[in-house]
């Protein structure tokens, strides 16, 4: 049997479903952290989920379709960062193939990485946007002070993104991590291609 | 049992935007948010905002609108601060305020910013405000979007609801195990992971069981899909849509040749 590629993925019954259940997780984790008043968003937990389960392309398809659902009935800004949620999904699922989530230091640096490529991907929209602000008070607020004294705003626009991003994906790979360690054998199996008796 | 509140913007209504097709609308959404950008002029801007707001006034949703500006709203006024006195090519004082001195380059740009911002999210809302979002997704498919896609689209929007619908219940049941929700930070924290822990659980056996469900019901099937309600196409729709698409069109060749 040929080695498990992550690239070869074929959208299976099994996959697609979690698509929908991972942006619910996603939108659960927003809203336990508001009722819990954290001072995090903890919105990609779905996604990050998905992509340890499916591989990096249902993680992006999954990010891809968070956004433009939550654009469509809650929030129009969120389909602008539709791209930022794909990234997330892209890249946790290449870690996780390369094995960056089995041991805890390695998945700090994993949550590093997803960190740091999302305020790389964000930082454009951000200026396209915003003129290079996030909204977000105390990111906002360095970058004022950054810019007044006169550094570049794209630098000030990146350090600005990534003192929301970073501390977010951190935690949040945590807590993906610690529950997909958790999950039932029966239940990761069905997303393994090279499983042939459980595949749907 | 508890209602489980349905997850969308729209308001029902018959004006002739809501009957317009829900494609024609993202075309129009598309075309009106990304022009200002080809076209880098504030008129531009004002145009499609001005378009854009008739077509809300007609739809009568205008005052719906206003919820879902109000955080973009704080947004843009403090990057018309922020730009105002520290854009990196601020030159012409402009005037004086208190301690704050406002440039007139970096509130210019604040402006266009601002402009294109409002412009792309009034845009956004007209589609949401007067389209289903099952409506949208119905003609997508129609349109060529591959059925699972489109069954992934609308999952979602049944699942979110029903998730949210467990949270209180969780938060409640948790509590009385004696779990601590309020408090200090570390507290709240620590919190985090046993809400949330148990409905993924239960969310992802769900999932594997409805995949199961749908595979025995020929969801994989190769078979050409059908629709439940007959599709209602206008010819004159098709010539708006063409017209949209022939003005972007216009726009990226002007931009590249001009």
């Amino acid at each position: 049997m040929d080695k498990r590629n992550i690239w070869s993925f074929r959208f299976t019954t099994a996959s697609l479903v979690l698509i929908p259940v991972a942006i619910g997780i996603n939108y659960l984790g927003k809203l336990f952290a508001n009722i819990l008043k954290l001072p995090l968003w903890l919105d990609s937990i779905g996604t990050i989920l998905a992509s340890l389960l499916a591989g990096p392309i249902v993680g992006a398809v999954s990010g891809a379709v968070n956004n433009i659902i939550f654009g469509l009935t809650a929030d129009p800004i969120s389909f602008v960062y539709a791209i930022s949620s794909v990234a997330i999904g892209l890249v946790a699922g290449i870690l996780a193939a390369k094995g960056w989530f089995d041991s805890f230091g390695k998945m700090l640096m994993a949550g590093l990485v997803i960190g740091v490529s999302v305020a790389i991907v964000s930082t454009p929209l951000n200026i396209i946007f915003w003129g290079g602000q996030t909204g977000n008070l105390w990111g906002d607020a360095l970058f004022a002070l950054l810019m007044a004294q006169g550094m570049p705003m794209w630098l000030a626009s990146f350090l600005n993104e990534i003192t929301v991003d970073l501390p977010d994906k951190l935690v949040t790979v945590f807590v993906s991590t610690i529950i997909f360690r958790r999950l039932p054998h029966q239940l990761l199996h069905m997303y393994r291609h090279d499983d042939k008796i459980e595949t749907l | 049992m508890k209602t489980v509140k349905s997850m969308s913007l729209y308001v029902p209504g018959n004006s002739i935007i809501h009957r317009l097709e829900p494609i024609t609308k993202l075309i129009y959404v598309m075309v009106a948010g990304v022009l200002p950008f080809i076209l880098p002029a504030n008129p531009t801007a004002v145009l499609c905002l001005a378009v854009t707001l008739a077509m809300l006034t007609i739809s009568k949703t205008l005052t719906k609108v206003i919820p879902l500006t109000g955080f973009t709203l704080l947004v843009l006024l403090s990057i018309l601060f922020i730009q105002g006195l520290f854009h990196e090519h601020n030159q012409t004082f402009l005037f004086r305020f208190g301690p704050f001195v406002f440039f007139k380059e970096g509130l210019s740009y604040a402006a266009r910013i601002s402009l294109r911002v409002i412009n792309l999210l009034l845009g956004i809302s007209l589609l949401s405000l007067t389209t289903k979002p099952s409506d949208l997704i119905d003609s997508l498919v129609r349109r060529g979007l591959s059925p699972k896609i489109g069954y992934v689209l609308s999952s979602v929007l049944q699942i979110i609801p029903q998730m949210a619908a467990s949270v209180n219940a969780i938060t409640d049941a948790q509590r009385a195990r004696g779990l601590e929700t309020e408090g200090p930070l570390i507290v709240r924290a620590k919190a985090f992971l046993p809400l949330i822990g148990p409905v993924i659980m239960s969310s992802l056996i769900q999932a594997r069981e409805r995949a199961m469900a749908l595979e025995v019901r020929g969801f994989n099937a190769n078979r050409r899909k059908t629709f439940l309600r007959a599709a209602n196409q206008s010819s004159r729709q098709t010539t708006i849509r063409i017209l949209l698409i022939l003005i972007l069109f216009a726009a990226i060749v002007w931009r590249i040749f001009a």
